[in-house]
Protein backbone atom coordinates (compact mmCIF):
# COMPACT_ATOMS: atom_id res chain seq x y z
CA UNK A 1 0.00 0.00 0.00
CA UNK A 2 1.43 3.35 -1.04
CA UNK A 3 0.82 7.00 -0.33
CA UNK A 4 0.63 9.09 -3.50
CA UNK A 5 -0.05 12.42 -1.80
CA UNK A 6 -0.86 14.02 1.54
CA UNK A 7 -2.30 17.46 2.18
CA UNK A 8 -4.03 19.45 4.90
CA UNK A 9 -5.30 22.88 5.78
CA UNK A 10 -4.04 24.93 8.69
CA UNK A 11 -5.92 23.87 11.82
CA UNK A 12 -7.50 26.51 14.02
CA UNK A 13 -10.41 28.88 14.08
CA UNK A 14 -11.27 29.03 10.40
CA UNK A 15 -13.79 31.30 8.67
CA UNK A 16 -14.17 28.98 5.65
CA UNK A 17 -17.02 26.48 5.38
CA UNK A 18 -16.40 22.79 6.13
CA UNK A 19 -16.88 22.06 2.42
CA UNK A 20 -14.18 24.57 1.46
CA UNK A 21 -11.72 23.32 4.07
CA UNK A 22 -12.21 19.76 2.83
CA UNK A 23 -11.93 20.91 -0.78
CA UNK A 24 -8.60 22.64 -0.04
CA UNK A 25 -7.19 19.40 1.41
CA UNK A 26 -8.67 17.22 -1.34
CA UNK A 27 -7.50 19.43 -4.23
CA UNK A 28 -4.08 19.68 -2.60
CA UNK A 29 -3.72 15.89 -2.58
CA UNK A 30 -5.09 15.42 -6.10
CA UNK A 31 -2.76 18.11 -7.52
CA UNK A 32 0.25 16.63 -5.78
CA UNK A 33 -0.49 13.14 -7.08
CA UNK A 34 -1.66 14.54 -10.43
CA UNK A 35 -4.54 12.10 -10.52
CA UNK A 36 -8.16 11.61 -9.58
CA UNK A 37 -9.27 8.84 -7.27
CA UNK A 38 -11.54 5.97 -8.28
CA UNK A 39 -13.13 5.93 -4.80
CA UNK A 40 -13.66 8.41 -2.00
CA UNK A 41 -13.64 7.64 1.73
CA UNK A 42 -14.97 10.60 3.69
CA UNK A 43 -14.94 11.15 7.41
CA UNK A 44 -16.56 13.85 9.50
CA UNK A 45 -17.44 12.98 13.09
CA UNK A 46 -20.62 14.97 13.62
CA UNK A 47 -21.61 17.05 10.56
CA UNK A 48 -25.30 16.60 11.39
CA UNK A 49 -24.72 18.41 14.68
CA UNK A 50 -22.00 20.90 13.83
CA UNK A 51 -23.01 22.04 10.34
CA UNK A 52 -26.46 20.47 9.84
CA UNK A 53 -25.51 18.33 6.84
CA UNK A 54 -26.11 14.60 6.40
CA UNK A 55 -25.40 12.06 3.62
CA UNK A 56 -21.97 13.58 3.81
CA UNK A 57 -20.04 11.35 1.40
CA UNK A 58 -22.42 12.32 -1.40
CA UNK A 59 -22.51 15.93 -0.24
CA UNK A 60 -18.75 16.37 -0.38
CA UNK A 61 -18.40 14.09 -3.43
CA UNK A 62 -20.72 16.38 -5.37
CA UNK A 63 -18.95 19.49 -4.05
CA UNK A 64 -15.60 18.08 -5.24
CA UNK A 65 -16.84 16.97 -8.64
CA UNK A 66 -16.33 13.35 -7.63
CA UNK A 67 -19.97 12.26 -7.58
CA UNK A 68 -19.37 9.49 -10.13
CA UNK A 69 -16.97 7.48 -7.96
CA UNK A 70 -18.12 5.38 -5.00
CA UNK A 71 -18.13 7.50 -1.84
CA UNK A 72 -18.63 6.24 1.68
CA UNK A 73 -18.45 7.80 5.11
CA UNK A 74 -16.56 6.23 8.03
CA UNK A 75 -16.89 7.26 11.68
CA UNK A 76 -15.19 6.04 14.88
CA UNK A 77 -15.43 9.16 17.05
CA UNK A 78 -12.13 11.04 17.44
CA UNK A 79 -10.10 8.42 15.55
CA UNK A 80 -12.33 8.70 12.46
CA UNK A 81 -9.45 9.91 10.27
CA UNK A 82 -7.39 6.81 11.01
CA UNK A 83 -10.44 4.58 10.53
CA UNK A 84 -11.09 6.16 7.13
CA UNK A 85 -7.49 5.45 6.14
CA UNK A 86 -8.03 1.81 7.16
CA UNK A 87 -11.17 1.64 5.01
CA UNK A 88 -9.25 3.14 2.10
CA UNK A 89 -6.47 0.60 2.64
CA UNK A 90 -9.06 -2.21 2.56
CA UNK A 91 -10.68 -0.88 -0.64
CA UNK A 92 -7.33 -1.11 -2.44
CA UNK A 93 -6.11 -4.31 -0.77
CA UNK A 94 -9.36 -6.04 -1.72
CA UNK A 95 -8.77 -5.16 -5.36
CA UNK A 96 -11.97 -3.10 -5.61
CA UNK A 97 -10.08 0.14 -6.32
CA UNK A 98 -6.59 1.39 -7.22
CA UNK A 99 -6.52 5.01 -6.07
CA UNK A 100 -8.57 6.07 -3.04
CA UNK A 101 -8.87 9.60 -1.71
CA UNK A 102 -9.26 9.52 2.07
CA UNK A 103 -10.63 12.87 3.22
CA UNK A 104 -11.46 14.09 6.72
CA UNK A 105 -12.65 17.39 8.12
CA UNK A 106 -14.45 19.04 11.00
CA UNK A 107 -15.82 22.53 11.59
CA UNK A 108 -16.87 23.36 15.12
CA UNK A 109 -15.37 26.62 16.38
CA UNK A 110 -18.55 28.49 15.41
CA UNK A 111 -20.45 26.61 18.16
CA UNK A 112 -20.22 27.52 21.88
CA UNK A 113 -17.78 25.54 24.00
CA UNK A 114 -20.51 23.92 26.19
CA UNK A 115 -22.34 22.90 22.99
CA UNK A 116 -19.16 21.42 21.44
CA UNK A 117 -18.43 19.67 24.73
CA UNK A 118 -21.95 18.22 24.82
CA UNK A 119 -21.74 16.94 21.22
CA UNK A 120 -18.31 15.36 21.80
CA UNK A 121 -19.57 13.85 25.09
CA UNK A 122 -21.99 11.67 23.14
CA UNK A 123 -19.04 9.38 22.39
CA UNK A 124 -19.13 8.44 26.11
CA UNK A 125 -21.11 5.59 27.71
CA UNK A 126 -24.65 6.78 28.65
CA UNK A 127 -24.40 5.86 32.37
CA UNK A 128 -21.11 7.71 32.68
CA UNK A 129 -22.34 10.65 30.63
CA UNK A 130 -25.47 10.94 32.80
CA UNK A 131 -23.18 11.90 35.69
CA UNK A 132 -21.82 14.82 33.70
CA UNK A 133 -18.70 12.92 32.61
CA UNK A 134 -17.12 14.69 29.63
CA UNK A 135 -13.92 13.71 27.83
CA UNK A 136 -11.86 16.00 30.11
CA UNK A 137 -13.57 14.45 33.16
CA UNK A 138 -12.72 10.90 32.09
CA UNK A 139 -9.19 11.93 31.11
CA UNK A 140 -8.84 13.59 34.51
CA UNK A 141 -9.76 10.33 36.23
CA UNK A 142 -7.20 8.48 34.12
CA UNK A 143 -4.60 11.15 34.96
CA UNK A 144 -5.46 10.97 38.67
CA UNK A 145 -5.00 7.20 38.69
CA UNK A 146 -1.71 7.49 36.75
CA UNK A 147 -0.42 10.17 39.13
CA UNK A 148 -1.35 7.99 42.13
CA UNK A 149 0.55 5.06 40.60
CA UNK A 150 3.58 7.27 39.92
CA UNK A 151 3.34 6.62 36.16
CA UNK A 152 3.37 10.36 35.46
CA UNK A 153 4.02 13.54 37.42
CA UNK A 154 2.54 17.02 37.21
CA UNK A 155 5.86 18.30 35.86
CA UNK A 156 5.96 15.60 33.16
CA UNK A 157 2.49 16.64 32.02
CA UNK A 158 3.52 20.29 31.82
CA UNK A 159 6.75 19.38 29.97
CA UNK A 160 4.79 17.56 27.27
CA UNK A 161 2.61 20.64 26.77
CA UNK A 162 5.69 22.88 26.58
CA UNK A 163 7.39 20.58 24.04
CA UNK A 164 4.32 20.28 21.82
CA UNK A 165 3.75 24.04 21.82
CA UNK A 166 7.43 24.62 20.98
CA UNK A 167 6.92 22.33 17.95
CA UNK A 168 3.62 23.97 17.04
CA UNK A 169 5.37 27.34 17.07
CA UNK A 170 7.46 26.06 14.13
CA UNK A 171 4.52 24.60 12.20
CA UNK A 172 2.58 27.00 9.94
CA UNK A 173 -0.30 24.50 9.90
CA UNK A 174 -0.73 24.53 13.69
CA UNK A 175 -3.68 25.99 15.58
CA UNK A 176 -1.34 27.42 18.24
CA UNK A 177 1.96 28.77 16.93
CA UNK A 178 3.08 30.18 20.27
CA UNK A 179 5.25 28.57 22.93
CA UNK A 180 4.00 28.12 26.51
CA UNK A 181 6.07 27.97 29.71
CA UNK A 182 6.17 25.32 32.41
CA UNK A 183 4.82 27.83 34.95
CA UNK A 184 2.16 29.00 32.50
CA UNK A 185 0.89 25.43 32.04
CA UNK A 186 0.99 24.59 35.74
CA UNK A 187 -0.89 27.74 36.72
CA UNK A 188 -3.53 27.64 33.97
CA UNK A 189 -7.10 27.25 35.22
CA UNK A 190 -8.38 23.87 36.35
CA UNK A 191 -10.75 22.18 33.87
CA UNK A 192 -11.18 18.83 35.62
CA UNK A 193 -8.86 18.34 38.56
CA UNK A 194 -5.92 17.43 38.08
CA UNK A 195 -6.19 18.55 34.43
CA UNK A 196 -5.71 22.22 33.62
CA UNK A 197 -6.57 24.15 30.49
CA UNK A 198 -3.01 23.82 29.16
CA UNK A 199 -3.16 20.04 29.53
CA UNK A 200 -6.05 19.86 27.05
CA UNK A 201 -6.19 20.17 23.26
CA UNK A 202 -8.19 22.98 21.67
CA UNK A 203 -11.39 22.88 19.62
CA UNK A 204 -10.20 23.29 16.02
CA UNK A 205 -11.47 23.48 12.46
CA UNK A 206 -9.50 21.86 9.68
CA UNK A 207 -9.26 19.18 7.01
CA UNK A 208 -6.70 16.65 5.82
CA UNK A 209 -6.42 14.25 2.89
CA UNK A 210 -4.30 11.24 1.99
CA UNK A 211 -4.38 9.71 -1.48
CA UNK A 212 -3.67 5.98 -1.32
CA UNK A 213 -2.59 4.04 -4.37
CA UNK A 214 -1.72 0.52 -5.47
CA UNK A 215 1.10 1.93 -7.66
CA UNK A 216 4.43 2.03 -5.81
CA UNK A 217 5.62 5.49 -4.72
CA UNK A 218 8.49 6.08 -2.31
CA UNK A 219 6.18 6.29 0.70
CA UNK A 220 4.80 3.05 2.00
CA UNK A 221 1.84 2.59 4.32
CA UNK A 222 3.74 -0.22 6.00
CA UNK A 223 1.22 -1.27 8.61
CA UNK A 224 -2.10 -0.43 10.21
CA UNK A 225 -3.69 -1.90 13.29
CA UNK A 226 -6.88 -1.36 15.24
CA UNK A 227 -7.68 -2.07 18.87
CA UNK A 228 -10.98 -1.92 20.74
CA UNK A 229 -12.15 -1.55 24.30
CA UNK A 230 -15.46 -1.29 26.15
CA UNK A 231 -17.33 1.96 25.60
CA UNK A 232 -17.74 2.11 29.39
CA UNK A 233 -14.58 3.15 31.20
CA UNK A 234 -15.90 1.40 34.33
CA UNK A 235 -15.73 -2.00 32.59
CA UNK A 236 -11.96 -1.79 32.05
CA UNK A 237 -9.49 -3.68 34.16
CA UNK A 238 -7.01 -0.80 34.02
CA UNK A 239 -7.58 2.93 33.93
CA UNK A 240 -3.96 3.79 33.23
CA UNK A 241 -3.19 1.73 30.13
CA UNK A 242 -5.34 1.55 27.02
CA UNK A 243 -5.86 -1.98 25.72
CA UNK A 244 -7.09 -0.48 22.45
CA UNK A 245 -3.71 1.17 21.86
CA UNK A 246 -1.76 -1.94 22.88
CA UNK A 247 -3.73 -4.16 20.47
CA UNK A 248 -3.57 -1.61 17.64
CA UNK A 249 0.21 -1.28 17.97
CA UNK A 250 0.75 -5.07 18.01
CA UNK A 251 -1.37 -5.48 14.87
CA UNK A 252 0.37 -2.62 13.04
CA UNK A 253 3.88 -3.90 13.80
CA UNK A 254 2.83 -7.44 12.83
CA UNK A 255 1.65 -6.19 9.44
CA UNK A 256 4.76 -4.07 8.91
CA UNK A 257 7.07 -6.92 9.85
CA UNK A 258 9.24 -4.77 12.12
CA UNK A 259 9.15 -3.62 15.73
CA UNK A 260 8.99 -0.33 17.64
CA UNK A 261 12.81 -0.02 17.53
CA UNK A 262 12.63 1.10 13.89
CA UNK A 263 10.32 4.05 14.62
CA UNK A 264 12.18 7.38 14.44
CA UNK A 265 9.32 9.87 14.68
CA UNK A 266 5.82 9.60 16.16
CA UNK A 267 2.58 11.52 16.09
CA UNK A 268 0.71 10.63 19.29
CA UNK A 269 -2.91 11.41 20.24
CA UNK A 270 -2.28 13.93 23.04
CA UNK A 271 -5.85 15.22 23.37
CA UNK A 272 -4.86 15.39 27.04
CA UNK A 273 -1.10 15.54 27.63
CA UNK A 274 -0.89 12.58 30.06
CA UNK A 275 -2.15 10.43 27.15
CA UNK A 276 1.10 11.09 25.26
CA UNK A 277 3.15 9.59 28.08
CA UNK A 278 0.83 6.59 28.55
CA UNK A 279 0.70 5.98 24.77
CA UNK A 280 4.49 5.85 24.48
CA UNK A 281 4.35 2.75 26.65
CA UNK A 282 1.10 1.30 25.24
CA UNK A 283 2.54 1.45 21.69
CA UNK A 284 5.77 -0.24 22.81
CA UNK A 285 7.92 2.77 21.84
CA UNK A 286 9.10 2.79 25.46
CA UNK A 287 9.14 -0.10 27.93
CA UNK A 288 6.71 0.12 30.88
CA UNK A 289 7.78 2.79 33.37
CA UNK A 290 10.37 4.40 31.06
CA UNK A 291 8.31 7.07 29.27
CA UNK A 292 8.53 9.70 32.02
CA UNK A 293 12.34 9.48 31.93
CA UNK A 294 12.22 10.15 28.19
CA UNK A 295 10.09 13.24 28.82
CA UNK A 296 12.45 14.46 31.52
CA UNK A 297 15.60 13.79 29.42
CA UNK A 298 14.25 15.70 26.44
CA UNK A 299 14.33 12.58 24.24
CA UNK A 300 10.99 13.50 22.67
CA UNK A 301 11.98 16.96 21.40
CA UNK A 302 12.81 17.68 17.73
CA UNK A 303 16.51 17.18 18.54
CA UNK A 304 15.91 14.15 20.75
CA UNK A 305 16.27 10.41 20.18
CA UNK A 306 12.57 9.98 19.27
CA UNK A 307 10.83 13.22 18.26
CA UNK A 308 7.18 12.95 19.32
CA UNK A 309 4.51 15.23 17.89
CA UNK A 310 6.79 17.38 15.72
CA UNK A 311 3.58 18.94 14.34
CA UNK A 312 2.68 20.16 17.81
CA UNK A 313 0.28 17.25 18.33
CA UNK A 314 -3.38 17.66 19.14
CA UNK A 315 -2.26 20.04 21.88
CA UNK A 316 -0.77 22.68 19.56
CA UNK A 317 -1.39 21.62 15.92
CA UNK A 318 -4.99 21.26 17.08
CA UNK A 319 -7.75 18.67 17.08
CA UNK A 320 -10.28 18.93 14.26
CA UNK A 321 -11.83 15.57 15.26
CA UNK A 322 -12.18 13.50 12.05
CA UNK A 323 -9.33 15.38 10.34
CA UNK A 324 -6.85 14.65 13.12
CA UNK A 325 -6.00 11.01 12.36
CA UNK A 326 -5.23 11.98 8.76
CA UNK A 327 -3.32 15.15 9.73
CA UNK A 328 -1.00 12.92 11.79
CA UNK A 329 -0.23 10.83 8.69
CA UNK A 330 0.22 14.00 6.60
CA UNK A 331 2.83 15.19 9.13
CA UNK A 332 4.63 11.82 8.96
CA UNK A 333 4.70 11.91 5.16
CA UNK A 334 6.12 15.46 5.23
CA UNK A 335 8.72 14.45 7.82
CA UNK A 336 9.79 11.33 5.92
CA UNK A 337 10.03 13.18 2.60
CA UNK A 338 11.90 16.21 3.95
CA UNK A 339 9.01 18.66 3.57
CA UNK A 340 8.45 19.56 7.23
CA UNK A 341 10.00 22.98 6.91
CA UNK A 342 11.09 24.54 10.20
CA UNK A 343 10.55 21.38 12.23
CA UNK A 344 12.24 18.73 10.06
CA UNK A 345 13.59 15.64 11.79
CA UNK A 346 15.68 12.82 10.33
CA UNK A 347 13.52 9.72 9.96
CA UNK A 348 12.60 6.89 7.63
CA UNK A 349 9.88 5.26 9.71
CA UNK A 350 7.06 7.09 11.49
CA UNK A 351 4.21 6.00 13.73
CA UNK A 352 0.81 7.65 14.12
CA UNK A 353 -1.45 6.84 17.07
CA UNK A 354 -5.10 7.84 17.17
CA UNK A 355 -7.62 7.47 20.00
CA UNK A 356 -11.34 7.12 19.29
CA UNK A 357 -13.65 8.26 22.09
CA UNK A 358 -12.26 7.35 25.49
CA UNK A 359 -9.87 4.86 23.86
CA UNK A 360 -12.64 2.61 22.56
CA UNK A 361 -11.51 2.40 18.93
CA UNK A 362 -7.81 3.16 18.52
CA UNK A 363 -5.45 2.92 15.57
CA UNK A 364 -1.74 2.74 14.98
CA UNK A 365 -0.37 3.50 11.52
CA UNK A 366 3.21 2.94 10.33
CA UNK A 367 4.62 4.89 7.40
CA UNK A 368 7.98 4.01 5.86
CA UNK A 369 10.03 5.91 3.30
CA UNK A 370 11.65 3.33 1.03
CA UNK A 371 13.05 5.44 -1.80
CA UNK B 1 -29.74 0.41 56.06
CA UNK B 2 -27.55 0.44 53.02
CA UNK B 3 -29.66 0.17 49.89
CA UNK B 4 -28.71 -2.61 47.48
CA UNK B 5 -27.62 -1.58 43.99
CA UNK B 6 -29.13 -3.36 41.00
CA UNK B 7 -26.61 -5.09 38.74
CA UNK B 8 -26.19 -8.03 36.39
CA UNK B 9 -24.08 -11.17 36.48
CA UNK B 10 -22.93 -13.21 33.52
CA UNK B 11 -23.97 -16.87 33.96
CA UNK B 12 -20.92 -17.92 31.90
CA UNK B 13 -17.99 -15.85 33.14
CA UNK B 14 -19.41 -14.60 36.44
CA UNK B 15 -18.64 -10.96 35.73
CA UNK B 16 -20.81 -8.50 37.63
CA UNK B 17 -21.65 -5.07 36.23
CA UNK B 18 -23.85 -2.16 37.30
CA UNK B 19 -26.24 -0.64 36.36
CA UNK B 20 -27.94 -3.76 34.92
CA UNK B 21 -27.44 -4.59 31.26
CA UNK B 22 -29.07 -7.26 29.12
CA UNK B 23 -25.97 -8.82 27.57
CA UNK B 24 -22.53 -9.43 29.09
CA UNK B 25 -20.10 -6.84 27.66
CA UNK B 26 -17.49 -9.63 27.35
CA UNK B 27 -19.53 -11.94 25.13
CA UNK B 28 -23.08 -12.24 23.73
CA UNK B 29 -24.66 -14.02 26.70
CA UNK B 30 -27.79 -12.75 28.49
CA UNK B 31 -27.06 -11.71 32.09
CA UNK B 32 -29.10 -12.40 35.23
CA UNK B 33 -30.11 -9.72 37.76
CA UNK B 34 -28.24 -9.38 41.07
CA UNK B 35 -28.25 -7.01 44.01
CA UNK B 36 -24.96 -5.51 45.15
CA UNK B 37 -24.25 -4.12 48.59
CA UNK B 38 -24.14 -0.31 48.50
CA UNK B 39 -20.55 0.46 49.44
CA UNK B 40 -17.15 0.26 47.86
CA UNK B 41 -13.78 1.85 47.29
CA UNK B 42 -12.86 4.85 45.15
CA UNK B 43 -10.93 4.00 41.95
CA UNK B 44 -10.57 7.57 40.75
CA UNK B 45 -12.34 10.92 40.93
CA UNK B 46 -12.37 14.43 39.60
CA UNK B 47 -13.92 17.81 40.16
CA UNK B 48 -15.16 19.14 36.87
CA UNK B 49 -14.96 22.93 36.66
CA UNK B 50 -16.13 23.07 33.04
CA UNK B 51 -19.40 21.19 33.43
CA UNK B 52 -21.42 20.14 30.36
CA UNK B 53 -24.84 21.55 29.53
CA UNK B 54 -27.34 20.62 32.26
CA UNK B 55 -24.82 20.60 35.14
CA UNK B 56 -23.36 23.30 37.33
CA UNK B 57 -19.69 23.39 38.35
CA UNK B 58 -17.95 22.39 40.50
CA UNK B 59 -19.20 18.90 39.69
CA UNK B 60 -17.70 16.07 41.76
CA UNK B 61 -17.59 12.67 40.07
CA UNK B 62 -16.06 9.41 41.31
CA UNK B 63 -15.73 5.84 40.01
CA UNK B 64 -16.42 3.42 42.86
CA UNK B 65 -15.75 -0.31 42.82
CA UNK B 66 -18.49 -2.27 44.59
CA UNK B 67 -18.18 -5.68 46.28
CA UNK B 68 -17.92 -8.30 43.52
CA UNK B 69 -16.04 -5.94 41.18
CA UNK B 70 -18.78 -3.88 39.51
CA UNK B 71 -17.95 -0.20 39.17
CA UNK B 72 -20.34 2.70 39.11
CA UNK B 73 -20.09 6.44 38.52
CA UNK B 74 -21.42 8.62 41.32
CA UNK B 75 -21.75 12.19 42.41
CA UNK B 76 -20.56 13.59 45.70
CA UNK B 77 -20.54 16.79 47.62
CA UNK B 78 -16.81 17.25 47.29
CA UNK B 79 -13.62 15.39 46.48
CA UNK B 80 -11.18 17.37 48.59
CA UNK B 81 -10.72 14.76 51.34
CA UNK B 82 -11.06 11.88 48.89
CA UNK B 83 -8.21 9.49 48.07
CA UNK B 84 -7.94 6.57 45.68
CA UNK B 85 -8.79 3.46 47.70
CA UNK B 86 -10.98 5.34 50.18
CA UNK B 87 -14.07 3.36 51.21
CA UNK B 88 -17.40 5.10 50.74
CA UNK B 89 -21.08 4.37 51.18
CA UNK B 90 -23.33 4.68 48.14
CA UNK B 91 -26.79 6.11 48.27
CA UNK B 92 -29.36 6.25 45.48
CA UNK B 93 -32.09 8.73 44.87
CA UNK B 94 -34.22 8.11 41.79
CA UNK B 95 -31.55 5.93 40.26
CA UNK B 96 -28.72 8.44 40.76
CA UNK B 97 -25.77 7.26 42.89
CA UNK B 98 -24.11 9.47 45.49
CA UNK B 99 -21.01 8.61 47.48
CA UNK B 100 -20.19 9.46 51.10
CA UNK B 101 -22.35 10.35 54.01
CA UNK B 102 -23.98 13.68 53.57
CA UNK B 103 -25.85 16.17 55.72
CA UNK B 104 -29.26 17.52 54.73
CA UNK B 105 -27.91 20.89 53.54
CA UNK B 106 -25.29 19.13 51.38
CA UNK B 107 -27.99 17.07 49.71
CA UNK B 108 -30.08 20.07 48.81
CA UNK B 109 -27.07 21.80 47.18
CA UNK B 110 -26.05 18.64 45.38
CA UNK B 111 -29.46 17.90 43.88
CA UNK B 112 -29.70 21.49 42.78
CA UNK B 113 -26.69 20.93 40.53
CA UNK B 114 -28.32 18.21 38.49
CA UNK B 115 -30.28 18.82 35.33
CA UNK B 116 -34.07 18.84 35.39
CA UNK B 117 -36.95 21.12 36.26
CA UNK B 118 -36.96 22.93 39.59
CA UNK B 119 -39.94 21.02 41.10
CA UNK B 120 -38.27 17.72 40.22
CA UNK B 121 -35.02 18.79 41.84
CA UNK B 122 -36.84 19.99 44.95
CA UNK B 123 -38.61 16.65 45.18
CA UNK B 124 -35.31 14.76 44.90
CA UNK B 125 -33.70 16.93 47.53
CA UNK B 126 -36.61 16.40 49.93
CA UNK B 127 -36.61 12.65 49.29
CA UNK B 128 -32.92 12.51 50.04
CA UNK B 129 -33.29 14.58 53.19
CA UNK B 130 -36.11 12.34 54.43
CA UNK B 131 -34.05 9.27 53.70
CA UNK B 132 -31.16 10.75 55.63
CA UNK B 133 -33.45 11.45 58.57
CA UNK B 134 -34.78 7.89 58.66
CA UNK B 135 -31.41 6.25 58.23
CA UNK B 136 -30.09 8.32 61.13
CA UNK B 137 -33.14 7.34 63.17
CA UNK B 138 -32.73 3.62 62.43
CA UNK B 139 -29.06 3.86 63.26
CA UNK B 140 -29.85 5.17 66.71
CA UNK B 141 -28.99 8.72 65.82
CA UNK B 142 -25.62 8.09 64.20
CA UNK B 143 -24.84 8.84 60.58
CA UNK B 144 -24.43 6.01 58.09
CA UNK B 145 -20.89 4.70 57.77
CA UNK B 146 -18.59 6.74 55.54
CA UNK B 147 -15.02 5.65 56.01
CA UNK B 148 -15.87 1.98 56.49
CA UNK B 149 -18.41 0.81 54.00
CA UNK B 150 -20.27 -1.85 55.97
CA UNK B 151 -18.12 -4.91 55.37
CA UNK B 152 -16.36 -4.41 58.67
CA UNK B 153 -19.67 -3.90 60.48
CA UNK B 154 -20.59 -7.52 60.02
CA UNK B 155 -23.35 -6.58 57.60
CA UNK B 156 -21.82 -8.57 54.81
CA UNK B 157 -22.09 -12.30 55.24
CA UNK B 158 -21.09 -13.06 51.66
CA UNK B 159 -19.45 -11.39 48.66
CA UNK B 160 -21.93 -8.52 48.75
CA UNK B 161 -23.62 -9.75 45.57
CA UNK B 162 -26.92 -11.61 45.73
CA UNK B 163 -29.22 -13.12 43.13
CA UNK B 164 -32.50 -11.29 42.86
Amino acid sequence: MWIAAAAMTRFGRRAETLENLMADAALGAMREADRQPDALVVTVMAPEEFVGEGNFASHIGTYLGLSRVPGLRVETATSSGAAALYAGFALIASGFHDHVLVLGGEKMTHASTPRVSEIISRVIDPHERSYGATMPALAAMVARAALAKGLISETDMAQVAVKNHANGARNPYAHFQKPVTLEGVMSSRVIADPLRLQHCCPISDGAAAVLLTADPTGTKLAGMGQGSDYLAVRYRSSLTGFRATQDAAKAAFRMAGFGPERVQVAEIHDAFVPFEILALEDTGLYPPGKATKAVENGELTLEGRLPVNPSGGLKARGHALAATGLAQVVELVWQLTGRALGRQVKAQVGLAHSIGGMATNNWVTLVEQVA
Amino acid sequence: MMEPIAGSRCPDCGWVVAPPVRICPRHPVEMTPVEISGHGSVLSYTTLMAAPEGFKPPLHIAIVELPGGARIFCHGKETRALKIGRRVAIEQVDGIFYFASLGIADRVTMFWKRRGAAPERTRDAVKSAVKRFFSAYKNGGTAPPFENGGAENGEEKNSGVEER
